[in-house]
């Protein structure tokens, strides 16, 4: 569980939808884009009334010595879908985005007589996947359908001992129903409500609507007991169910399966490595390898778009998938980890290392893969 | 990104104003500012027969880092080389790293010395013991850069000594020196990882004639008598690898040594004042040596008090280290003042010099120098030494070229 739902929401809502002012030089050139330019004047957006095709596009926003207008944005109804923020006159700057047919609104705030204006856009929906990015979104559907399926699976047989009261039985089974979430974690997240009802920690939520797998890993292993588990055990059951539904109807762009890749490993860091995640049964290197492996499947599903445009990218992050998998291999026992409070900070140092060393370059594809559909 | 790509400085965005500061690294129509010489946009070429950051005047603030080479690919470690040059030579023109940004990828350069003048960066690469031998070909390692002894009293903390490869990023922004470490630990990922690192806040060396003695913790003027760049001869004599020093590739180069001190600051603090400067062999208030009148007034090591004890007493820090008493040893000294907050065990300030010197042997240089102040110096009893490397920094670099292509 994470509170970087800002984050998935931003990459779940449009693919490519670019942030404000990033824009380099090229990148539109290499998205395959047009670059359209607009000015901000003291009426506000010029033009202020704009006709396009639909597809990918570069809005250079000058502003030409308007004082009171420094921003401008595009908005789908009231949701804004691209802006760039802070022009001062004299100034530039650019996002770009992909545009679907229909009208949106464009707005200039503070202009005199033009502060809002229309874009229409014209045309077929773009985004037609290349049959490369289909096979990339088709691989990794099929991974996230697997996953939830497992998940839904093993949730039920711990639950099922949960409710037998069989404290024994429900420790054996907590580690391997853990797995597969955190193998599409970042899928979870995208369903806002989801990722907290099944996974918040103490503490990320109110006490009274703290539920999911964490409180009855603390009566389990704290407690030792599966009293007044009950109601959390089905309710449990019940969002895991949800999650799989839900799940069947996911669309994810090769953009957005390897930024979920990376945001894997950023639970790792961020969660996993320092021992919070499972901080009752202290099985967080179980859950490292769920994210390490979920990762890798969503790094497999780009990799061919990748492989295509930059190989040798595509050969070191294989190298450093490798590197973290020798990273792991000294703390495996049977199927399973020793315990995090075995580790020492030498060896949470090593690991976090390796998984650094790994999600550096893994943060290029995403751009890569865009650029090359 | 493609070598095309428009270059943004930091400094014209800082003319920008905080309109520019709302945006992000690329996509920024805007010009380089010309070159000034005034206050922080001044600039320390990074380019030249000896690497910046050594005989360069000493800047405010220091951000030193050692890593250790985890790759055993030696095209690794030259790919690293290269792309370190390449974005040091940047960082130190006040340039973002890499150029412009895919809106999609995480931006190439960090961003927080967007805005921020050039701050006489400097960026200092050296080669530590461990690098040589069988492990990259790279054959023996120089005589000069053999291990150090260990010196009494040394409580070094193997976590804070030692490493393959050294990076000190010195600038008049302390901002400015991070973001130098932190993008090239960023570039270094995969191939590198940090062993230790030190952050100075105040240099406790002049380099130039043209700057003021500053004051080290203590509140003692240390290094009036440092090695000026204004002196190429001392520098040619005492600190750079001469035409026919071996190894060849280190000609033009120079060997550094580093000492975390930490002062015992407590104690220190309870000194009577006349202990304090007799401690040290100098005055507090004006730092003119005992007997003397002014702080650059020459210390007179034979003076005697009335009652015949010598002015400057037998084990003051300046007489030990006196090149006098020393046989005409003299390093360049770059130290500077750290504190790393609390010492959570004892409760008390950790700070200190984290000291740099450079020379050109340090077996005939910091070795002697520090064994006799290790055994004599009245000022061990408020410090301790608690880190300690030794690297060979090669020479500079053209542009084109980069740092360690004598080597590697």
């Amino acid at each position: 569980m994470t509170a970087r739902q800002g984050v998935l929401a931003a990459v779940l809502g449009a693919v490519a939808l670019a942030l404000a002012g990033c824009g380099g030089a090229d990148s539109s050139a290499e998205s395959g884009g047009r670059v359209v330019s607009v000015a901000l004047t003291d009426a506000g957006c010029s033009p202020a009334q704009l006709q396009l095709a639909a597809g990918p596009v570069t809005f250079e926003v000058k502003n030409e010595g308007a004082e009171a207008v420094s921003e401008f944005e595009i908005l789908d109804g009231d949701r804004i879908v691209g802006e760039v923020e802070n022009i001062a006159p004299g100034l530039s700057g650019k996002f770009s985005l992909t545009l679907s047919p229909k009208e949106y609104t464009t707005y200039c705030p503070g202009g005199d007589s033009a502060e809002r204006g229309t874009l229409t856009v014209a045309g077929k929906e773009a985004g037609q996947a290349s049959s490369r990015s289909r096979a990339a979104i088709d691989a990794y559907r099929t991974f996230v359908t697997g996953q939830t399926a497992l998940l839904v699976e093993r949730t039920r047989r711990f639950v099922a001992a949960v409710r037998a009261g069989d404290v024994a039985t429900a420790k054996s089974l907590y580690a391997p129903a853990r797995i597969p979430y955190e193998r599409i974690e970042p899928v979870a997240e995208s369903f806002g409500d989801l990722d907290p009802a099944i996974d918040a920690r103490a503490g990320d939520v109110p006490a009274a609507q703290w539920t999911g797998f964490h409180p009855i890993e603390q009566a389990l292993w704290v407690r030792k007991t599966t009293d007044g588990t009950s109601a959390l055990a089905s309710k449990l059951l019940a969002d895991v169910r949800a999650l799989e539904r839900r799940a069947k109807t996911i669309e994810l762009e090769p953009a957005q399966i390897a930024n979920g890749s990376v945001e894997l490993l950023g639970e790792v860091s961020k969660s996993k490595i320092t021992g919070e995640e499972e901080r009752y049964s202290h099985i967080d290197l179980v859950d490292f390898e769920g994210n390490v492996d979920g990762a890798q499947a969503a790094f497999k599903a780009v990799r061919p778009i990748l492989a295509e445009s930059n190989p040798a990218l595509a050969g070191e992050i294989d190298e450093r998938f490798a590197a973290v998998d020798e990273a792991l291999a000294p703390y495996r026992r049977g199927q399973g980890f020793v315990s995090y409070t075995e580790l020492d900070a030498t060896d949470t140092r090593a690991l976090s290392r390796a998984i650094d060393a790994l999600a550096e370059p893994l943060s290029r594809v995403g751009a890569i893969v865009v650029a090359a559909k | 990104m493609s070598d095309q790509s428009p270059r943004f400085s930091r400094a014209r965005l800082l003319v920008a104003g905080a309109a520019g500061a709302g945006l992000a690294v690329g996509g920024i129509g805007l010009e380089r500012l010309a070159a000034s010489d005034t206050g922080r946009s001044r600039r320390i070429p990074f380019h030249g027969a000896h690497q910046a950051g050594i005989a360069t005047p000493a800047q405010d603030r220091l951000h030193f880092a050692a890593f250790d080479v985890t790759t055993d690919d030696r095209r690794e470690l030259r790919d690293l080389l290269r792309a370190w040059t390449a974005a040091a030579a940047e960082m130190c023109e006040g340039r973002t790293v890499g150029g412009a940004t895919d809106p999609l990828a995480p931006p190439v350069d960090t961003g927080e010395a967007l805005g921020l003048e050039p701050a006489r960066l400097t960026i200092t690469f050296g080669f530590g013991p461990t690098l040589f031998g069988d492990r990259f070909g790279l054959g023996p390692r120089p005589a000069q850069l053999a291990d150090l002894p260990l010196f009494a009293g040394d409580e070094l903390d193997p976590e804070r000594s030692g490493g393959d490869l050294a990076v000190q990023a010195c600038a008049d922004d302390p901002q400015v020196a991070f973001h130098a470490v932190r993008n090239l630990a960023r570039i270094g990922r995969g191939i590198v990882v940090m062993r230790w690192s030190q952050l100075g806040f105040g240099r406790t060396s002049s380099t130039s004639r043209a700057q003021d003695t500053p004051r080290n913790l203590m509140g003692f003027k240390d290094g009036t008598n440092n090695l000026k760049l204004e002196d190429e001869q001392g520098l040619a004599q005492h600190v750079w690898a001469g035409p026919a020093d071996d190894p060849k590739w280190m000609r033009g180069g120079t060997y550094l040594v580093t000492r975390r001190i930490r002062m015992l600051i407590e104690v220190w603090d309870r000194a009577s004042l006349a202990d304090q400067e007799a401690t040290i062999g100098r005055e507090k208030v004006d730092g003119a040596p005992l007997g003397g009148r002014h702080e650059h007034d020459e210390v007179d090591l034979t003076a005697r008090t009335e009652a015949g004890e010598p002015l400057i007493p037998a084990d003051a820090h300046i007489r030990l280290a006196a090149p006098k008493v020393n046989d005409g040893i003299r390093i360049l000294r770059r130290g500077y003042s750290f504190t790393d907050g609390m010492d959570n065990e004892l409760g008390q300030l950790d700070a200190g010099l984290f000291f740099i010197c450079y020379q050109r042997d340090p077996r005939r240089q910091f070795v002697p120098l520090q064994r006799r102040l290790a055994q004599d110096d009245a000022l061990n009893e408020y410090i301790k030494h608690t880190g300690s490397a030794v690297f060979a920094c090669p020479p500079g670099t053209a542009p084109g070229g980069y740092i360690g292509s004598t080597l590697v």
